[in-house]
This record gives C-alpha cells, structure tokens and sequence, in this order.
C-alpha cells in the first residue's frame, strides 16, 4: 500500500492548509484566507482571499475531515486534514461557516406521517422547532446512508438530519420504518 | 409562500419611512446569515429592493440599507439545503445579505435575476411569480412538479366523472353486469331455501315424501347452481370487455400526451415514473374495474340482501351473529399493520439481497479482477442471513397468530349453535332453517371481513387515477402556435440575444448572437459543460429559449410548426440511441418509405456498408436490447446514415464521430464534404480535426460567444481556440499513433 501512496505521490500532491501557513478571519459575514505557501526555489508567497468557501469531502462519515476551501468559482484553493488542527476560535470559526452553508435540521420526532397520492406530509420536531415537510414519493426521499443514519429530502432539497435511526422513540420509529 | 404584497404591507407597517409604493421587490428570510456553531431560532427577515436601496429588517428592525448606487449585481448561491442572497458592490466587494431553506429556491433565484436587472437600469418584470408559487392557493400544498393540480383538494368526484366519460363506449357493459350483479346475488340467496325445504319437508318428513317432487327440489338445487355459474361467467366477460377497453384508452390517453410533451417536461419526470404512468398506473384501474369493483358490488348487495333476510326473520339472532364482527374487524385493522410491516422488512430485505447478487453478477469482471471473490461473498451471506432471520420470525408470528383469529372469527358461530340448539330443542325452529341459516352467516361473514380491505384499494385506485390525469393535464410548453406555418428552409439560423436556463437558477446560455448561412458548417468547441449540445438543442426547438429569438430564414423558430421544423433537420447525438429491430429499420426510422437503394446508398456515405455486410444477417441483423451487439463507432455510423437518408436543410452533428478512429473519420468526412455542400452543418467536437472542413468555429465560454471565425483567424487571434489547437498538438506528439480511440 505504501508503494501506492509514494507512487501517486509523485503525480498529484494535496495542498494542506494548516495553521502554519493559513489565517482565516470573517469579514462582511464571508470568511477570508490568508494563504502563504513555499514555492520550488523556496521562496515564500502569500495570497489573500477576501471570500473562501467550504466544501466536505466526506459529508456524513467524515464532516470535519478534508474539508475543501474553494473560491468563488469553486476553484479548491486546498485542503483542511482535519478542522481539530486549528486552534479553538478559528476551529469554531470554520465549523460556524460549515454549519451555515449544510443546513439539516435534526429530526429528533415524527409526530405524524400522512401518505397520500404518492406524497408523504410529515410533522417533526426538529432541534429547530416544529416543522411540516412534504416528500415526494417517501422511499425514495428517505436515504439510508449507513447503518443507522437517514437523511430525508423534501420536496424543495432541504435535508433532514436523523443521525441515529435506532435512537428515535419507537413511535416515531415505526412511522416512518416502512420507508426505509 | 407569503406573496409579495403581504411582504410589502408587512415591511411598511414595520417601517413608516418606507411606502407600499417603494418596494419594488421583497423577499422573505428565516435563516440567520452570522457564521456560528450555535443553533439559532428563525428569524422572521424580510430583504428588500426599494426604488432607491436595498434593505435588511429582522424582527421589525433595519439590520442593513446600502444605496443602490453602489450596488454592481446581485446574485444567488446554493448552500447545501440552503440558498443565500448576495450582491457585489460596484468596489468589487461582495457582500451576504440574507439565507433562506430550498423551500425558497425558485424565488431566490428568479428575484435576485431581477433585481440584477433593475440595478443595470432596466425594469423589473414579475412574469416569475406564477412558476415560483407552485403551491395550492386552498391547502398551501404543493403542486405535484410541472402541474397546477393539487392532488389534495383535486375533487375526486371530476376525476370519476371524466373516467366514466372515458368509458363511454362501454356503458352498456357496465350496466349489463351491475345488474347480472344483482340478478347473482339474488340466485345465491336461493340455494339454502331450497336447502331448507330439502331438510324440512322431505327429509325430516313425518309422512313418506311423493319422489318426483323430491327429485323436484334436488333438479332446481342443480339448476341454481348452474344458472349462478354460467350468470357469473356471463358477468365476468362483460366486465373483462370493459375494464380492458377503458384501461387501454387510458393508456393510448397517456402514451399520446407524453409523446406531445415537450423534452423539458418530459425530462422532469424520470422514465421509470412514466413507464409507471402507462404501464402500472393504467394496471391499477383496469384490476380495479375488472376485479375489485365488481367484486365490491357484489358484496354489497349481499350483505344488504341477507343482512335484511336475517333481521327480518330474527332479528335477535342476526344480532348474535353481527356481535364478533366489530372486534373481528379490528383485531384484522390491528394485526394487518403490524404483517404488512412484517412482510414489508422481509420484501425490502430480499431485494437487497437481490440487489447485491445483481451488482455482484454485473461487476464479475471486476471482482474477478481484483480478486475480492471471499468479501463479496461474505456481503451476499449477511445479506442472506438477515432474509432468513426475518423470515424465520415472521413464519413464527404467523404460526402463533393465524389459529387465533380463525378461532376469534368462528365465536360467532358458536353463539348461533347455543341460540339455535336451544330454539330447535323448545320445537320453535326446524333443522332445515338452522340449515339455511348457517348458510347465510357463512355467506355474510365473507363480505365483512372482505369489507375491511376497501377502503385500502380505492385510495391505492384514486392515487392511479389521479396520477394518470396529472400527466394527461399537463400543459403543452412547447406547443404549435395556431397559426404556426410549414417552411421550406434555406438554412439561414439566427441567434438574436438569446438567453437559456434548464431552470430559472442559472443561464446556461447568455445573450447569444449568430448568424449562420445557409451551406455554411459551423464548428462548436468549447468545454464540457460549457452549453454546445443547448445551443443544438435550441435550434432543434427541444426548448424555448427564455430571452431573445431563434430565427431560421428570418422566421422566429416558435411560429414554425414542429413537425415541418424538424422534418428538416437531421441529428446525430452523442448518445447514438438504436431501437430494437433491424439494422435497415434504423436506418429508415425517419423516412419510413425509403427505398432499399437509398438506404444502402446512406449506409455507404456514413461507412456503415462496409461492417454491415460482415454481419451474417446484414441489414436484417437486429439490433438494440436484445439484438446484436455493435460496438460504440458502428452505432455512431448508423445514426449517422439515419440522418443523412432524412436529407435534411439543417444537419447536427454533436460528437457524431467521436467514437470513430481517425482514419474511418476522415473518411466519412470526405463524403459528407460533398453532401453538405448545400446545407447548414452545425458540428460539435472536441476533437478539432473533426471541424477541418467547417467554414467557421464558434467557440463558447461559460455560456456566451467567446471567439467566433476561420480557423485562421481564430489561430491569428491566440485566444481561447488557438490554446485548445495548442494542446491537442501536443497530445498528438506524445503519442505517434494519435487518437486511435478504443471501439
């Protein structure tokens, strides 16, 4: 395996922002980056972004690792390993601008599930309050990305989080089991 | 979705500086646009256009107001389940103005395009509204995507009326068998009266019965029994005619509509939805008017007919009899969820393990090849393990709970015993009317316990019928105008500032304008994605252009009628696409009335000839789903002769030749040279020896009109073309052999 990594290696390389080489900072509600990188001859070059934006690479197994940081053309710009490498403020300070741009409410109940003429009306309580959602076709919406989560699209793409099917009460489970 | 006057009022009555008549455009929010971990309540926002800035209240206050005059555009982003509002400002700064959940997609991105305009000085238009409240002014439920019906307050009265409109020439039928229905149940009501007088006047006779009138008795049983027989064949083929002929005009109804769809339409529905529409949907009803409806009349009277019989005859016995019914039917509402949530896991489970068998079986080369034949093996056991654990489970559940039930729905006849027993002991009841009563409470029982399944199979025949009428109601978007004309093109094409967008979130094609002679080829590079096949698509009018007007020998492309239109234009796709059946009925597919001749003459011209006649069966080998196999180049060469046999004014090549190595290319090329002399060629390729022969190139960047002119004068210019002739050289010296793609 490890043959495998030097010989990729040697075609493509990641570039890693890390808290060494990167500062990033909020301004006008976009998040800016200050990038210096080190060229062949050594010698070092900063570039500045005035707006960067976060992409995840693994959105659901993964959310805080290789976190791509685009530009507005979504250009990746570079990498984050691992959000927990950087220190508190600007570790939250980028799980602020992930959380802003996934937005999933979390199922935490579901109160009701009414199936009708191939459309699913559900009523939720969410960690952002109650909420109507309306599925279009109700297994089809409600995707199994592992084991135990399930992420529900509504009619309009929003998402709704349920991180752990196994935790939901057995009523609300039930509800919605013959989808799944 | 609030309106845009309710977001006005709203909006002055928070501010009293602001008048209704300042606003020009609100929009709603509820997300807070502030990077932050916390989880924060909604908001109640609204963001406004007003004629002279753009404001921000939240909760009755102004968070923002910047001036117009510093505003350069506005734009929309899409998050993930998000979408935000943004404008750069004429400093070149960006800057967020608000977020809301999809639910507000459409209007978002239809409202910032406006106001984008309105800062570039040019009014604002609110023709978007209509597509973007797509939600029932009633129940405030969506439409059903692409219609304007809402299925929730759709009365399913009209539906029924239009079904029964539709079956029209079957009528007669109809009636002819609600009254053989009648005319049944009332001949299955005999059998236990005769049986009773069997009983009671010959059998359990006193004095000696006369023969023949005993022989009597047991003929009409037999005759009965005959009558009910043939009566129900009789009814069966009556309503068989019926259902059949009114499922098949359904089905023609929706295969028609859907052929008259436009490809966006069309396109937004996936092909499995619309097999389910023909096929599935137009099922559902026929079974319903063959089987479940007249199953359900049936029953019915029945019931009625021996229900009254009972009563009137005791009415404390029919009591009896009718008392388990109420918990029979809720123990059946009661355990049916709980066996269909069984059965569903265990079904659900079983496809799974199909599914992986399938993927296994599919991807064989590739286990094989990587050798995973042990990992694949162990998935495909743990997904046999869990079928064999629920199924095993639900065998079990079965086993305890089927007894119990029988035993339940039996209580009633035991209370009949006591009652009747008890009655035939005190001589207030004869043998042959217990013998006829049994009879009739076995004949009610089926009706009750059937009962409880009907209100499951009209809701599931209701969604059918109302599925079916959505596509059959669909509006036609790209419909011939009234007096849309029949043109014999020259093959002049005009762009004239065209704009597209597949949907209203982003132009994939933005301001176009071109002009093509007739005679002329024009080359279209560009990047993936960058809106070649759109272009094509638009001159084939597969879509409406959103801005600006297509003009084909100076007519507006919409005031030609379809048919004429693209009887003269020939396509050949990227995708090749090949129906099921012979080589030469493919080849022929646009001119049916071809003769052999010309067909091979075609065939010759895109250098299909030559591998056809290797085959064994020629131009009758069969091709498509199940026919012979032909590699990705031999597809492209039939499409091609397909297009050619049509002698089209317009021909379109989008990567016609991609699949081709580059000799058999130059070689179909040549020929073509000399047919498309006198007509306009549109030809899409990435690989720019493809365009040799084109008059012009056009190349396209992010969706408008980069460089256009000779290859020369592209090459003189350096830009964009130059860069891409650039880099395909440098391939070709990489490798010697050049091109020599894969068939």
């Amino acid at each position: 395996m490890s043959d495998t990594k030097t010989s990729l290696d040697s075609v493509v390389s990641i570039v890693y922002i890390t808290p060494e080489n990167a500062v990033f900072e909020e301004k006008n509600h976009f998040l800016t980056l200050q990038l210096t990188t080190t060229k062949e001859d050594g010698t070092s070059e900063t570039a500045n972004y005035d707006r960067v934006f976060l992409h995840r690479s693994f959105p659901y197994d993964h959310p805080e690792a290789y976190i791509s940081v685009q530009d507005g053309d979504k250009n990746e710009i570079g990498m984050i390993a691992e959000i927990g490498q950087f220190p508190d403020s600007t570790a939250s300070l980028l799980r602020g601008e992930l959380a802003r741009k996934y937005y999933s409410p979390v199922i935490t109940a579901i109160h009701s599930v009414k199936d009708r003429y191939g459309y699913a009306y559900l009523h939720v309580a969410t960690d952002s309050g109650e909420m109507d959602i309306t599925l279009r076709d109700a297994s089809r919406s409600m995707a199994r990305v592992d084991e135990r989560r399930v992420i529900i699209t509504d009619i309009d793409g929003n998402r709704y989080d349920i991180p752990d099917i196994t935790k939901l009460d057995r009523k609300s489970f039930r509800r919605i089991e013959l989808y799944l | 979705m609030e309106s845009r006057q309710s977001l006005t009022a709203r909006l002055a009555s928070w501010d009293k500086s602001i008048s209704e008549a300042d606003v020009l455009l609100p929009i709603p929010f509820h997300l807070s646009e502030e990077i932050t971990t916390e989880t924060s309540p909604p908001v109640d926002g609204i963001a406004a256009l007003l004629k002279d800035r753009f404001v921000i209240y939240k909760a009755g206050s102004c968070t923002e107001s910047i001036p117009l005059a510093e505003i350069e555009s506005f734009a929309f982003r899409q998050g993930i389940g998000c979408v935000f509002a943004e404008c750069t400002m004429k400093n070149g700064e960006h800057r967020l103005l608000c977020r809301a959940d999809m639910h507000y997609k459409d209007l978002y991105a239809a409202a910032l395009k406006e106001m984008s305009r309105y800062a570039a000085g040019e009014d604002i238009r609110y023709a978007y509204e209509a597509d973007v409240n797509r939600f029932c002014p009633k129940c405030g439920r969506p439409y059903r995507p692409g219609s304007s019906i809402c299925d929730h307050c759709a009365a399913k009265k009209d539906y029924l009326k239009r079904l029964w409109r539709l079956a029209k020439p079957y009528h007669k039928h109809i009636y002819a068998s609600v009254l053989l229905y009648f005319v049944l149940a009332g001949v299955n009501l005999l059998p236990p009266v005769i049986n009773r007088i069997l009983v009671d006047d010959y059998i359990q006779a006193v004095d000696k019965p006369i023969l023949w009138q005993f022989t009597l008795v047991i003929l009409s049983l037999f005759g009965v029994n005959l009558i009910s027989r043939l009566l129900s064949m009789l009814r069966s083929f009556t309503l068989i005619d019926a259902g059949n002929g009114i499922a098949i005009r359904l089905r023609e109804l929706v295969f028609e509509k859907i052929q008259l769809l436009s490809v966006s339409k069309v396109a937004k529905r996936t092909s499995g939805e619309l097999m389910n529409r023909v096929s599935n949907d137009t099922s559902t009803v026929q079974h319903f008017l063959t089987h479940d409806l007249g199953n359900m009349i049936e029953q019915i009277v029945t019931l009625l007919a021996v229900g009254v019989i009972l009563f009137v005859y005791d009415w404390k016995l029919a009591l009896l009899i009718l008392l388990p019914v109420p918990i029979v039917m809720y123990m059946h509402r009661l355990f049916w969820g709980n066996t269909h949530r069984r059965y569903h896991r265990q079904w659900s489970l079983e496809s799974k393990a199909n599914t992986i068998l399938h993927d296994i079986f599919s991807g064989i080369r590739v286990v094989k090849a990587f050798g995973t034949e042990k990992r694949e093996e162990a998935r495909f056991d743990h997904a046999v393990a869990r079928v064999r654990d629920t199924s095993i489970s639900n065998e079990r559940f079965w086993a305890m709970l089927f007894p119990w039930l029988g035993f339940l729905m039996g209580i009633g006849e035991f209370f009949l015993l006591y009652y009747v027993g008890d009655r035939i002991l005190d001589g207030t009841m004869t043998l042959g009317e217990m013998s006829q009563f049994s009879a009739y409470v076995s004949i009610i029982y089926g009706p009750l316990r059937w009962m409880a399944n009907i209100p499951r199979t009209l809701a599931r025949t209701m969604t059918s019928i109302v599925k079916i009428y959505d596509v059959v109601d669909e509006e036609e978007d790209v419909s011939d105008k009234k007096d849309a004309t029949d043109l014999d093109i020259r093959g002049n094409i005009t762009f004239e500032n065209v704009s597209f967008g597949y949907d209203n979130t982003t132009n994939v094609l933005k301001n176009i304008d071109l002009t093509v002679r007739p005679g002329e080829m024009l080359g279209i590079v560009g990047k993936s994605g960058v809106g070649k096949s759109t272009l094509i698509n638009l001159v084939m009018r597969l879509y409406d252009v959103d801005e600006g007007t297509i003009r084909i020998d100076g007519v507006d492309i919409r005031d030609i009628s379809q048919t004429s239109l693209r009887s003269q234009i020939g396509v050949v796709l990227q995708e090749t696409f090949l129906f099921a059946g012979t080589v030469y009925d493919n080849i022929a597919y646009a001119k049916p009335s071809a003769t052999r001749e010309e067909v091979i003459m075609a065939a010759k011209v895109a250098g299909a000839h030559p591998f056809i006649m290797k085959m064994p069966d020629a131009y009758n080998t069969k091709v498509g789903e199940k026919g012979y196999t032909l590699s990705g180049g031999e597809r492209q060469r039939i499409a091609i002769a397909r297009a050619l046999l049509h002698n089209p004014r317009i021909l379109i090549l989008d990567e016609a030749t991609a699949s081709l190595d580059t000799e058999t290319e130059k070689q179909i090329q040549d020929a073509l040279q000399k047919l498309i002399a006198d007509r306009t060629t549109l030809a899409i390729a990435h690989r720019l020896s493809t365009l040799r022969n084109a008059t012009r190139i056009l190349v396209l960047d992010k969706g408008q009109v980069a460089e256009i002119g000779s290859h020369e004068e592209l090459m003189k210019k350096q830009g964009i073309y130059y860069g891409l002739v650039m880099a395909q050289r440098q391939m070709s010296k990489m490798s010697p052999k050049n091109t020599e793609e894969a068939e």
